[in-house]
């Protein structure tokens, strides 16, 4: 006796459908976003392995090769100190990527426990919730970077000079990781309301659902019921959400550098390398040119992908 | 009618009073004792004389607590006094007075602009979706969406100076009818100009498919009337509602396109605030940002149901 399949059965020469499958799919149709997946992964491997791609090290000062036009030699040219400005472009795609990842990882997170609570719990919390991202999205985002980077600052550089006089461990020394810390903190903080407020609408419409109801009526917790049937429905509009985050967070970061709160020299990064570019490009044009040009590339990349995603993942949103 | 404003200001005050206590709060902690701040900024910079020092801080009121404190900004902040600048000593009030009016005249113009070339390419995009003007439109709504404007002006300043030999540099500020104005305008107004196309658009292809419309094409209108009486005026509803998001772009975009283009106003004050921890001017200028920010959205609250009297009854809570 042969058990009859409960569905339909499909043809062979079929593949199932899946969301990811169907998204794919679609995906791959949207020729921008395509174009723009494959430069986004070009950036991601020269970040990974910028390193060994390099012929000169960022911070090796030729000073018998300064300012150099761009040649076969230096592709990008050479700064006013005879640094390779391609190798520093392609440590600055690291600094970009290691800061977006980072920041949108803690922003995304932050803001998917805090909407998914608020939107499942709903009453007080859940309105303090919204009355808290409606603020403080009302803030102008860069003033309100400002602010929390200037007054981090301080406690944090007495924190691990504190650290550093109780253990002699030269980890709590270094600048750099005080820079990456504050630029992760203060931007993290500034970027979780979009992503609550997106989860929390998320949820508000699937608990709804007769899932939800049924998950309940079995006696599962509410943490459970979030992580397992939740989440993962809500995740579709998260993953559009954070491809556009990362570029956002990318322009963010050559934003602060550019203000000079970011990351700080000698660490190269895009925005410290405009704002140097800026001082000197009535002579030196490449060297404005070079950084800007990769990060308008980096973002509108981020920007196409964003909205082919959001084409592929939201079947409702079709016509 | 009043009473609906009354309930709007109940909640917009004391929500402004957060934000500045929040932003208070991260400078009176993070930036540590003000008087080390004025006096002892670099090591030895001052003798050290204890007693001094806490006739001082008696004297500014600098030993009261936190709230008490606090109370006393919020009350000379609403008076116009900010306190003074830690690096020039002068009055942060009469700082940003000299700084505003160049931010303002160009926020406002950029909103101007951004009104009269975004709604009508809006327009032309959402009445011909889909046709290769509503990409191109579109698409370069998304290109200058996408470019910062610290890469944007840099770059345009580079390409005018290259394309038309004998342009002056455009760099400084002589006024909004100098010639100089034009580019960091056109940069400011980026942002602000391709949300609104984005919006105008979407707007445009929800109401071409309401009864109306159809109605006024089949009396035999032409296409122009059409536009004009029956389109535009329900899509302006909804965009009048984005001003929140354009103050916030302006207030960024300020910072940069003043820093790039030489511009004596706010955006440069804060940078330069920044690179020497001066907290009262940063402070000062988060606080008006902000409330710039927040006034303009609850400029949309309740200029909302006037223009469309359909949200009167859902805006109102009744």
């Amino acid at each position: 006796m042969t058990t009859q399949p409960a569905t339909a059965p499909l043809r062979d020469d079929e593949p199932p459908v899946n969301l990811w499958r169907d998204a794919w799919a679609r995906l791959s149709r949207n020729r921008l976003a395509v174009l723009s997946l494959a430069i986004i992964g070009l950036l991601a491997f020269v970040a990974v392995f910028g390193p060994w791609l390099t012929p000169f090290d960022f911070l090796s000062q030729n000073l018998d090769a300064r300012n150099l036009s761009p040649n076969w030699v230096h592709l990008f040219g050479t700064d006013e100190l005879g640094r390779d400005v391609f190798s520093r472009v392609v440590y600055g795609t690291r600094t970009a990527f290691v800061v977006a990842i980072v920041v949108t990882g803690i922003a995304a997170t932050l803001g998917v426990i805090l909407g998914a609570l608020a939107g499942y719990l709903g009453g007080p919390f859940d309105r303090f919730v919204m009355w808290f991202t409606d603020t403080t999205m009302s803030v102008p985002q860069l003033l309100l970077v400002v602010v929390i980077n200037a007054s981090l600052k301080p406690p944090l550089v007495n924190f691990m000079e504190a650290q550093y006089e109780a253990t002699k461990n030269g980890f709590f020394r270094n600048a750099i990781i005080i820079d990456f810390v504050l630029v992760f903190g203060s931007m993290a903080l500034i970027l979780w309301p979009p992503y609550a407020r997106l989860i929390r609408a998320q949820v508000l419409s699937i608990r709804s659902r007769p899932y939800v109801t049924a998950a309940r009526a079995l006696g599962l917790t509410t943490p459970i019921i979030i992580a397992r049937y939740i989440i993962p429905n809500a995740i579709g509009p998260l993953i559009v959400a954070i491809s556009a985050g990362l570029g956002n967070a990318m322009v963010l970061e050559s934003a602060f550098s550019f203000l000079g709160v970011g990351v700080n020299p000698p660490i190269p990064s895009w925005g410290n390398m405009i704002s140097d570019g800026l001082q000197v490009w009535r002579n030196h044009a490449h060297l404005l040119a070079a950084p800007a040009i990769v990060l308008g590339v980096a973002t509108i990349a981020f920007s196409f992908l964003g909205d082919g995603l959001n084409d592929a993942l939201n079947p409702r949103g079709r016509k | 009618m009043l009473l609906f404003i009354l309930k709007r200001l109940g909640i917009w005050v004391p929500t402004v009073i957060l934000v500045v206590l929040g932003v208070y709060a991260l400078a009176f902690y993070g930036a540590g004792d003000p008087i080390k701040l004025i006096f002892m900024r670099a090591p030895g910079d001052v003798a050290y004389d204890p007693v001094r020092i806490e006739a001082i801080r008696e004297q500014a009121g600098l030993n009261q607590p936190f709230l008490q404190q606090f109370a006393n900004y919020l009350f000379n902040a609403l008076r116009g006094n900010f306190g003074n600048s830690l690096v020039s000593g002068r009055s942060v009030w009469s700082m940003v007075a000299a700084a505003a009016p160049v931010s303002f005249q160009l926020g406002l113009l950029a909103i101007t602009l951004t009104a009269i070339v975004a709604v009508p390419l809006g327009m032309i995009a959402g009445m011909n979706q889909n046709s290769r003007l509503d990409y191109a439109i579109l698409g370069a709504a998304l290109l200058v969406w996408a470019i910062p404007a610290y890469v944007a002006g840099p770059l345009l300043m580079v390409f005018l100076i290259t394309v038309l030999p004998g342009a002056a540099v455009p760099y400084g500020w002589g006024g909004i009818f100098d010639a100089r104005i034009i580019l960091p305008l056109v940069v400011l107004s980026f942002q602000p100009i391709a949300l609104i196309i984005r919006q105008t658009r979407a707007a445009v292809i929800e109401v071409l498919s309401e009864d109306f419309v159809r109605t006024a094409r089949s009396k035999g209108l032409p296409e122009s009337v059409v536009a004009l009486r029956h389109i535009l005026r329900p899509v302006l509803t909804p965009i009048v509602t984005q001003l929140g998001l354009i103050m916030i772009s302006i207030v960024n975009g300020a910072i940069f396109v003043e820093l790039v283009f030489g511009l004596p106003g706010l955006g440069r004050l804060t940078v330069s605030a920044l690179t020497g921890s001066d907290y009262p001017i940063i402070l000062a200028i988060t606080v008006i940002g902000s409330f710039l920010v927040m006034a303009s959205n609850l400029l949309v609250d309740v200029l909302y149901p006037i223009l469309d009297p359909r949200a009167a009854d859902t805006r109102s809570g009744r």
